[in-house]
């Protein structure tokens, strides 16, 4: 009888539910972009010229290392070095593990005959143990910085699980721990279920973020911007 | 907490709710763009006035004034909202200062919660956090 629900879940989770899951980002992601545009204007061109200089003409050398490593002193990189690289590592492994798996890519190929490009094995292995164990940081980070405590809600632990989810059960079905079918199938259903949340929750994060930082002007940001929110 | 008696005056639902209809889009996308990272806390200079207090940070500011606003669509009492105020006011002084990775606009967040806090007759005073306005002795 398990064995049964277990299967059926796995058929469910393989077919219909990961069609309907890709169909549901995909329109989410659609949606949340155009409501970005909505939200924002095409910036008014200005006379001034393209580039600003950073540095009066009258700044000597000297004078302009120290502006650049007053800037590097302010940056999340300096006030935050542990988060800043834990930040990026995770995010990292979090967009390359699912794309490059080797056991995705076969699913692929199976499927549509084509083969995207994949990373060994070992390296996928390690690159999950790395979002698993920079996921226990920002966990305890949560639990313990009062700065992050009090900002943090019952939601946030729940979507921290959906994102950890997908990587924990992938690295238990990778080293074979407990029934193999139960973990593929969890691990199944948990990708699904966080491909769907992604844009409509905070993790929808991922879509704000490049258009903000690479299409809206902000003192802050690294792209001049041609797009500002609307008043 | 201040205790709901002091506060008499009746709230104005429908202008309060309209406001919160008109932005609801902008503050949507901005409370759930908040990944919650608390890197703007250093931005705010405030908060490294007040060591480190969690009260003076960006994002909770935001969070606990229009965010509880957009959360409970407006269904508040006259107490939550000059706990707002002192939020956005005493808490804020809208130097524009502050900074998010992801690109939330703080300021015309906590500006859209000033605007819905004055519409309904409150309105903050001096920054406590900068210490009390100077009392003139009587001559």
């Amino acid at each position: 009888m398990y064995d049964q629900i277990v299967m059926a879940a796995y058929t469910f989770a393989r077919g219909p539910m990961l069609w309907a899951a890709a169909l549901i980002l995909c329109v989410g992601v659609i949606y949340r972009i155009r409501e970005l545009y909505c939200l924002t204007i095409r910036k008014e061109k200005q006379s001034l010229p393209a580039t600003v200089s950073t540095t009066t003409p009258t700044q000597t050398p000297e004078e302009r290392t120290l502006d650049r490593l007053a800037r590097i002193q302010q940056s999340a990189f300096a006030v935050h070095p542990v988060m800043f690289f834990v930040s990026i590592l995770f995010h990292a492994c979090l967009f390359a593990a699912p794309l490059l798996a080797l056991g995705h890519s076969l699913e692929v190929y199976r499927a549509w005959g084509i083969t995207p490009p994949s990373l060994p094995e070992p390296l996928i292995d390690i690159m999950t143990a790395t979002i698993l164990v920079c996921g226990l940081f920002f966990l305890m980070r949560r639990l313990v910085l009062p700065r992050v405590q009090a900002i943090s809600g019952i939601a946030d632990y729940v979507l921290l699980g959906c994102v950890m989810a997908p990587f924990l059960t992938g690295f238990c079905a990778y080293h074979q721990w407990f029934d193999y079918t139960t973990v593929i199938t969890l691990h199944l259903l948990a990708g699904n279920v966080l491909l769907i949340v992604l844009p409509f929750t905070k993790i929808g994060h991922m879509i704000f973020f490049f258009f903000v930082r690479l299409c809206i002007s902000s003192e802050f940001g690294p792209a001049r911007g041609s797009r500002d929110w609307k008043v | 907490m201040r205790p709901d008696t002091h506060h008499t005056e009746p709230l104005n639902m429908t202008s309060l709710q309209e406001t919160l209809r008109h932005h609801k889009k902008r503050m949507s996308l901005n409370l759930k763009a908040c990944a919650g990272c608390s890197l703007c806390a250093e931005s705010c200079f405030l908060f490294e006035l007040n060591d480190h207090d969690p009260c003076y940070m960006p994002s909770y500011k935001v969070l606990n004034s229009l965010g509880r606003l957009y959360r409970k669509r407006g269904r508040v009492t006259q107490t939550q909202l000059h706990d707002m105020a002192d939020l956005v006011w005493h808490n804020c002084v809208l130097c524009g200062r502050c900074y998010c990775p992801f690109g939330i606009n703080i300021p015309a967040m906590i500006s859209l919660a000033r605007q819905i806090l004055r519409e309904q007759n409150i309105a903050g005073v001096y920054p406590h956090s900068l210490g009390a306005p100077v009392e003139k002795e009587p001559p």
